[in-house]
């Protein structure tokens, strides 16, 4: 399989006999097929007859089913089994046109932009959920939420797609899989078949959680609380069942990135010369590869707990140990939120401002640290039930983890201390970035100190901490990355004044919603509440307004962005004038990237006199241990050329 | 040369106008109401991170500014190329490194260390002499106060509210638990609630099978009616009541306590 999936198509041949009909509906066919089947042996082996057609054990198999038919459907079957099992097979990977996007790819650029789109749908769904609860919360009694499940519902709905389908998709998903092997140097990435399956895993989690109330309400959150979870009713199970849907995604793209970063960089491109954004990546995969599956385990867990039922978590087991279990994983997963954005600014700025990284080594060693010492602070999210003699060690390490983040802010301001920066679209954003994440983690440090932590845990105060992080630093940085790399996406540009514009609204928009969640958690606000005492209305009244202005916000930059893919200005081939690879390279790339194999002969990140431009892309014959050459033997670079190969559809 | 001396006289000039915030921010109570020896501790190190913080916000704050006013180029224009960068700078990385790390390990033992201290120091045997012991029973969705040293199960509002009522500067031991009396064949089917008395500024969860203990002392005569930070709220979500899992509270004289004591007994023995 590792064979095939490295050479590349012979292509001559047209393409035979059409598909019948487009994958993703034959997806949905062999999802509804799938569902059936499982679901309704369950319901026959099931020894307590009289129970509905679809119970809960019966959904958690018919899920199963609907999921592995929607993968066989979309291009497992076709493109993988059959080739596998060496039957001749009908599939052939679409290079052009809108519809590759809408199938089973190889292609990490048509991946990752699956994931973008993916991930930005369940960003607007989760954004539209967010309005509605903006709504319920602008008076203090119940309005569209008739019953309070409802709203909490919407909680947990909104919480969890935005953390698993957005926050660690877009970043990861989607520009790490779009960018990583373009900033390495690669042709491809190593486990191509495998990604381009993965990524349809997003859907299926989208729509899981999405839809969890067809089977009841549940009110947990998007922690999933033990043993409060034990009492929801089944709908808890499409929460379990989407999120490891939606996990086992990003997993798979945690594996397929550091296992390019491993073997496909080009050659000259050593650890130490590794693009800032690549660094981000990697330390973030490592991080989901340890894990993710601890919280899979986890859910499967809570799972059989909820449809055996076991007593794993309720009082006669122990409550605290999900608790413990959830944050083990919850803590780093914030950082797999935050680590690409800090990776992102350092990656942009020295480019806008055509100056050297300052300090590149400590903003590296910032990335590795927080990785490491983020596995060690969990239990500051359980400051008001934990043993009194564990809370120092843990506010120890929390307090900690603030230095090595610092470092990307040292790198930053090293770099644009004196530096002339051309203050455009992009830079704005990740300037807002800072000023944002700054806030959050200054915020942090208060909810790092116990005594005070006791005070504002479960309150809205965190509710604002962790809105600062995770859109200041994923959100900001985020519309930073793309309206830099628009360029390169598209080939396309926009309008300064437009980017700018609606930057700034968001800006202003974003503070006055969150500052203010501050302020509300302080004078007594708990957290999921579509009800509370009624002096807290006038400031509730007053952020949803800012809120909705925040989510008009966000729907203008995401229809602009979209309108420039198609209608801005041409681009320039390297618009701002960086180093790092993947900008030396036609724009959109072509379907191997690079024409023949650059070779990476300086550092990317110094800049002014006397120094060289570090990509080069004449090392045809050279190349060293990581490419291709030397691991097959008919190795022909022509072969990988976009026309050379000459596959077209 | 310039551009340092501009930004460090910058920095400190808008230190100190941070600071002057600060003392006003503090004077009218950025926790707004806080009534509890626990809940003074926690406003101490609040302003004490406040205060310290300050300055590290304005730094970087002012220079984001900075930058986009003084490190600019002009629109459509480009850097110039012409020069040779620092890429490190052995001081200011000193200087920073050394910093964070002075600031957090300071942090970690004021008001961090130091706090935590006092308040473990409450349930020492020297500390915790069992004034007024208050049984806290959280059940979905309820707050149940019972008072062992008086006899006294359940206490109510005229209207039937639970309601927990508290001496004013007497040390009080809460004994929490979260199960349901009422529940006939599972007493402890019940799950995770927050004792959290805002004004107070503690909250403490509440697990099933476990009993956890708080110790506090109120600090003020008040009630609901004078603050509605001064109630009892489920702070950590607990199924659909729990908007609605919160209990008036008043703090007393002593001999209003008294008299109250022997209302509720009254009304207990009907
Ligand atoms: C569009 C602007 C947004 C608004 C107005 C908003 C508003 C809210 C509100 C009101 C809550 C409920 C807080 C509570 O009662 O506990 C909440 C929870 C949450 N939000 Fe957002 N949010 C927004 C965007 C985001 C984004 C972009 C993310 C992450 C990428 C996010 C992640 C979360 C999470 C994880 C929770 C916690 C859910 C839970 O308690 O289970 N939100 N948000
Ligand atoms: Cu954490
Ligand atoms: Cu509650």
């Amino acid at each position: 399989m590792a064979h095939a999936m490295t050479v590349p198509e012979s292509g001559h041949a047209p393409r035979p006999r059409k598909a019948p009909m487009p994958p993703v509906l034959r997806a949905f066919l062999w999802a509804a097929i799938g569902f059936l089947l499982l679901n309704t042996f369950v319901i026959a082996v099931d020894p307590f007859r009289g129970h509905p057609f679809v119970t809960g054990p019966s959904v958690v198999f018919g899920w199963v089913g609907a999921a592995i038919g929607w993968l066989l459907g979309i291009g497992l079957y076709d493109a993988v089994l059959l080739p596998l099992m060496g039957f001749p097979t009908r599939w052939q990977e679409r290079q052009q046109g809108w519809r590759r996007y809408w199938e089973f790819a190889t292609d990490h650029k048509v991946i990752g932009l699956q994931y973008m789109m993916f991930a930005v749908g369940g960003f607007l769904i989760a954004g539209g959920i967010a309005m509605l609860m903006r709504y319920e919360l602008m008076t203090p009694y119940l309005t569209i939420f008739h019953y309070p499940s409802n709203y909490l519902t919407a909680v947990g709905i909104h919480g969890t797609l935005m953390m698993f389908s957005f926050a660690t998709v877009f970043m990861i998903g989607g520009l790490g899989n779009y960018f990583v092997p373009l900033m390495i140097g690669a042709r491809e990435t190593v486990l191509s078949k495998l990604s381009g399956i993965g990524v349809w895993l997003v859907p299926v989690g989208i729509l899981t959680v999405l839809f969890s109330p067809l089977l009841g309400e549940w009110s947990t959150g998007w922690r999933g609380y033990e043993p409060l979870a034990g009492q929801d009713a089944n709908g808890i199970l499409f929460y379990y069942l989407g999120v490891l849907a939606l996990t086992m995604s990003s997993l798979i793209v945690a594996l397929n990135l550091v296992a390019t970063v491993m073997f496909r960089r080009a050659p000259g491109l050593t650890w130490g010369r590794l693009p800032l954004f690549v660094w981000g990546q990697v330390t973030v995969n490592l991080l989901m590869l340890i894990w993710f599956p601890e919280i899979q385990t986890t859910f499967v867990m809570a799972l059989l707990d909820k449809v055996v039922p076991l007593n794993f978590f309720t009082a006669t087991g122990s409550p605290l140990t999900y608790l413990m279990l959830f944050w083990l994983f919850g803590h780093p997963e914030v950082y797999i939120i935050a680590v690409p954005a800090f990776a992102i600014w350092n990656e942009i700025i020295p480019v806008m401002a055509q100056k050297s990284l300052f300090g590149r080594q400590w903003a590296v060693i910032g990335l590795v640290f927080v990785m490491m010492l983020s596995g060690l602070v969990w239990a500051h999210h359980m400051f008001t039930n934990l043993r009194n003699s564990e809370i120092l060690p843990f506010s120890f390490f929390t307090e900690m983890i603030s230095i090595p983040t610092g470092f990307a802010y040292m790198s930053a301001i090293g770099t644009l201390w004196k530096s002339k920066v051309r203050l455009n679209t992009p830079m704005l954003w990740i300037l807002m970035s800072m000023f944002n994440f700054l806030i959050g983690g200054l915020t942090g440090v208060f909810l790092a100190d116990p005594i005070v932590n006791l005070q504002l845990h479960d309150t809205f105060w965190v509710v604002g901490h962790f809105h600062y992080t995770i859109i200041g630093s994923m959100v900001f940085s985020g519309f930073g990355a793309i309206y830099y790399w628009l360029p390169k996406l598209s080939g396309r540009t926009f309008n300064e004044t437009w980017g700018k514009t609606l930057a700034i609204i968001t800006f202003l928009a974003f503070n006055l919603t969150f500052s203010q969640f501050f302020l509300l958690g302080l004078h007594g606000m708990n957290r999921w509440v579509p009800a509370y005492p009624a002096y807290l209305q006038p400031m509730n009244f007053e952020v949803s307004i800012f809120a909705f202005i925040l989510g008009a916000a966000f729907l203008g930059n995401i229809l602009y962005i979209g309108y420039c893919w198609r209608n801005g200005a041409q681009a320039g081939e390297n618009p701002w004038g960086a180093k790092t690879p993947e900008w030396f390279t036609s724009s959109p790339a072509p379907r191997y990237n690079f024409p023949v194999q650059p070779e990476i002969v300086g550092s990317l990140y110094l800049y002014g006199e006397g120094t060289k431009v570090p990509v080069v892309t004449t090392a045809l014959g050279e190349l060293a241990a990581t490419s291709r050459a030397t691991q097959d033997p008919q190795f022909d670079w022509h072969d990988y050329a976009p026309d050379g190969g000459g596959v077209t559809s | 040369m310039g551009e340092n001396v501009v930004f460090a006289v910058l920095w400190v000039v808008f230190s100190v106008l941070g600071e002057i915030g600060d003392r006003v921010i503090i004077r009218h109570n950025p926790m707004y109401y806080i009534v509890s020896n626990q809940g003074q501790l926690a406003l101490q190190a609040f302003n004490f991170l406040l205060v310290v913080l300050t300055p590290v916000f304005v730094f970087v704050v002012l220079f984001l500014v900075f930058t986009m006013v003084r490190f600019t180029t002009k629109r459509g224009e480009m850097p110039p190329a012409n020069k040779r960068f620092a890429i490190d700078n052995k001081a200011f990385v000193l200087v920073w490194v050394g910093g964070s790390i002075a600031l957090n390990l300071l942090f970690f033992l004021h008001p961090t260390t130091s706090a935590m201290e006092q308040m473990f120091a409450l349930d020492q045997p020297a500390a915790n002499t069992h004034d007024l012991v208050v049984d806290v029973t959280a059940r979905q969705w309820q707050w149940i106060f019972s008072y062992p040293q008086y006899g006294l199960t359940q206490t109510l509002t005229p209207n039937g509210q639970n309601l927990l009522e508290l001496p004013v500067n007497v040390p009080v031991k809460f004994v929490l638990r979260s199960y349901d009396p009422y529940h006939t064949y599972d007493q402890y089917a019940d799950v995770i609630h927050s004792f959290w008395v805002p004004a107070f500024g503690i909250k403490e969860d509440v697990i099933p099978g476990e009993t956890r203990y708080e110790y506090l002392t109120p600090t003020a005569i008040t009630s609901y009616a004078v603050n509605p930070m001064v109630r009892v709220q489920c702070a950590e979500v607990c199924g659909p009541g729990h908007p609605w899992m919160e209990s008036p509270l008043a703090v007393v004289s002593d001999q209003q306590f008294a008299q109250w004591v022997k209302a509720q007994k009254a009304l207990a023995n009907g």
